[in-house]
């Protein structure tokens, strides 16, 4: 197995201090601010195990929520909230291969979903606050001290992802871990994830290895792999350009609950005002002719 | 009902809190937004280890509590 070369300066089992730049150990990746990092989210390898989620918790103190059962098999948090996020979907499908599948067995799909740190981030644009920031690593992070809980962000976020909590009044959603990666720890899910489903890296560099990712399981037979969220590809649609967390899928986006086509809605709004505009003068036009035909 | 509890605090996380009770029992607090205090607020009782008392609910839908009010009891 290829081990970096930095595990043999820590061979103790128990440390005092935190070892500097740990993500070079866990990830095999650097923290430096100035570069863009994310998640590649390899969904083929997901076994829904809800690791992540529980890290998450735990690291960010978060609270259980939603409690009581779904309904929705073994999903347990039912969707990304104020209080949950990563939120792991179970997608039950009748059959997902035909030459190996036992009649009657049922074929899952599992995805672990995340805020997806949009490159031209919708909720930043909307947030009147400038409580929503661009991070130094590239991430979209809620800055709780200047959050005004107007909710803005809401229903601006394609994904559903943010939520205003009930009990503080204040957006919040995934920060990707920043004070880890300002303390070089690599995210508390991705390090977390027993089959690297998450894998957290410098975004380049993901995505190069989610495109060759793509590549290999096309060459296995696995025709309908795809990514979700990378330049170009189905996610990064509607102006958003990409996401720093983006998916590795092999099914239409809507079954995982994403948006085929998301799209920015600050390209909205010239066509809106201008339509608004015309609206209205079109209206003072037809009322001085009325009031013209009056006098 | 309003509850109290005693401890220090050992965690933050935004508006989130950990408190430790006298009997080493670890509670989750999410601070309320009547509470007059702001998130700002709760890294210095972590980081001076402040003995405090908080008054709380219990928190809807939540496997955690309310936090209402914080009084610093050293």
């Amino acid at each position: 197995m290829e081990m970096h070369p930095r595990v043999r300066e820590q061979t103790r089992s128990e440390f005092d201090t935190l070892i500097p730049d740990e993500s070079e150990l866990t990830a095999n990746v650097r923290i430096e601010p100035g570069r863009a990092y994310g998640f590649f989210t390899d969904t083929t390898v997901c076994i829904g195990c809800k690791a992540c989620e529980v890290a998450c918790k735990e690291w960010n103190n978060l609270p259980a929520d939603n409690i009581g059962l779904t309904g929705e098999s073994y999903d347990n948090t039912g969707a990304l909230s104020a209080n949950t996020w990563r939120h792991v979907s179970f997608i039950e499908k009748p059959v997902l291969r035909h030459d190996l599948q036992q009649p009657f067995q049922s074929g899952w799909l599992m995805m672990s979903d995340v805020c997806k740190h949009c490159h031209n981030a919708p909720c930043l644009e909307a947030c009147p606050t400038g409580a929503i920031f661009k991070t130094e690593f590239d991430t979209v992070v809620v800055q709780q001290d200047i959050c005004n809980g107007c909710g803005y962000c809401v229903p601006a976020c394609p994904f559903g992802v943010v939520d205003v909590s009930k009990v503080d009044g204040k957006a919040h959603k995934c920060t990707l871990c920043y004070d880890r990666l300002k303390g070089g720890l690599e995210p508390a899910c991705a390090k977390s994830c027993p089959t690297d489903s998450i894998q957290f890296g410098e975004l380049h560099k993901l995505q190069a290895r989610a495109q060759e990712r793509v590549a290999e399981l096309h060459a296995l037979g696995v025709a309908n792999a795809y990514l979700y969220g990378t330049p170009g590809a189905a996610g990064a649609t509607g102006d958003l350009q990409y996401l720093n967390a983006f998916f590795l899928l092999t099914d239409r986006p809507e079954t995982y609950n994403l948006p085929a086509a998301p799209t920015r809605p600050a390209n909205r709004v010239a066509p809106a005002l201008t339509s608004g505009l015309a609206t209205v003068a079109g209206l003072a036009v037809a009322a001085l002719a009325l009031f013209a035909r009056r006098w | 009902m309003v509850q109290t509890v005693e401890g220090m605090v050992t965690i933050v996380q935004e508006s989130r809190f950990q408190l430790i009770d006298d009997d080493g029992v670890a509670h989750l607090f999410l601070l309320s937004r009547h509470a007059a205090a702001e998130p700002a607020d709760l890294a210095p009782l972590q980081h001076r280890q402040t003995r405090i008392r908080v008054h709380y609910r219990k928190a809807r839908n939540l496997i955690g509590q309310m936090a209402s009010s914080i009084g610093v009891l050293d």
